[in-house]
């Protein structure tokens, strides 16, 4: 007498090897579906010929009775089993084509980043050798102003501010009550330049400091007097001066201001901005366009 | 003899009737099971339709993606340069 070992389960068994014993049991229930037909068909045959043949008419009858009752109960459970088990297999393909439409969609976002990566670089490579300005031409200060703006000699102003500076006075004479940035701006620097070229002066010449509106006297076309009594004067300013971005030539072309005074004070007169000449102007875009193509090309 | 014979003849056919109504009412029992059975096989079949076509949308759907990827990442790598730092 055999015994037979019982089968240990197997519990490690892969996603694929699962699918494949899901897909084996679904096809041997249709098989047993299936070979229920003829089953049946030979069942009927030898009731009927039993019943015809045989005496005992009735005990037929009831045996037919309960072997009817038997097989639909057994094709019912069969058709169950199969039901149930393609049921299952459908569910598990369909959760499969989820995963995958999920690690798709991974796929998808990766490229996706990829691409605008790509793009990026591009646009940030090409950016380079395009000039893109930062700032705007001007900024307008509301009228009622009590920040004050503070600009300091010894920085290195960008050429850019030196621009606003001279934009500045191409401000007309009627311009609204609100000042520009650079117009303030220029004005601080004027004020602060007086203040240290006073020092200077202090500690080098032994003459008495000139007023300020002698310093900071802007000629018109053609008095350069005034330009080198000035210079003269303070010869420790023109060190300051390459780095305020004030140049002789700037100087040159402009009409002397009247007075102004910083924001400290709350008493302010109404200044009017100077009007420089154009030929100035056209000299000063030449030079920034040259430090701007130097610096395209240093980059 | 005749009249016990006749009432006997009359049990009978009773009897015979009540069997064949027995008969006729198993036999419905069977019917209606049966027919219970194929309408449950005519839903079974119009639910496992309607899951495998919409599976195969899905599996369409997914076809054109992978194809649709599978474009990008050759396209990706024919440059290799451009993701080198």
């Amino acid at each position: 007498m055999e015994v037979e070992l019982p089968r240990p389960d197997n519990p490690a068994m892969t996603f694929d090897e699962v699918s494949m014993e899901r897909s084996k049991n679904f096809v041997k229930a249709l098989q047993e579906l299936k070979n229920l037909r003829p089953q049946l068909y030979s069942a009927a045959e030898y009731c009927e010929k039993s019943y015809l043949h045989n005496e005992q008419k009735q005990m037929v009858l009831d045996n037919l009775k309960d072997y009817a009752v038997r097989a639909l109960v057994n094709a019912v459970d069969h058709l169950g089993t199969v039901a149930y088990k393609l049921t299952d297999l459908l569910e598990q393909q369909t959760l499969e084509v989820s995963t995958i439409e999920l690690k798709a969609s991974c796929l998808n976002q990766k490229l996706l980043t990829c691409q605008t990566y790509t793009d990026k670089e591009g646009i940030r490579q090409q950016q380079l050798l395009a000039f893109i300005p930062r700032h705007h031409k001007h900024y307008i200060l509301p009228n009622s102003v009590s920040k004050k703006v503070h600009f300091s000699p010894q920085l290195q102003t960008d050429p850019r501010q030196n621009y606003l500076h001279a934009k500045s006075r191409l401000q007309p004479s009627d311009t609204p009550a609100s000042k520009t940035l650079s117009w303030h701006l220029s004005s601080e620097t004027k004020s602060t330049l007086k203040g240290t070229s006073q020092t200077l002066a202090s500690n080098e010449i032994s003459k008495p400091p000139a007023p300020a509106s002698e310093v900071f006297q802007l000629v018109e076309n053609g008095d350069n007097a005034r330009a080198k009594s000035s210079a003269a004067l303070f010869p420790a300013s023109n060190a300051l001066v390459p780095s305020l971005g004030i140049t002789h030539r700037e100087l040159e072309g402009s009409k002397p201001l009247t007075a102004f005074r910083s924001f400290d004070n709350p008493k302010r007169d109404i200044i009017r901005a100077p009007v420089r000449s154009k030929s100035v102007l056209s000299s000063f875009f030449v030079k920034q366009k040259q430090m701007k193509l130097k610096a395209g090309y240093v980059a | 003899m005749a009249r016990a014979g006749g009432i006997t003849n009359a049990v009978n056919v009773g009897i015979a009737v009540q069997a064949d109504w027995e008969n006729r009412e198993f036999i419905s029992h069977i019917s209606l099971n049966v027919r219970r059975l194929f309408e449950f096989l005519l839903q079974f079949e119009a639910t496992t339709k309607s899951k495998l076509a919409s599976l195969n949308e899905k599996l369409d759907t997914l076809e054109r993606r992978l194809e649709l990827l599978e474009v990008q990442v050759g396209t990706a790598s024919a440059n290799p340069s451009l993701f080198s730092t």
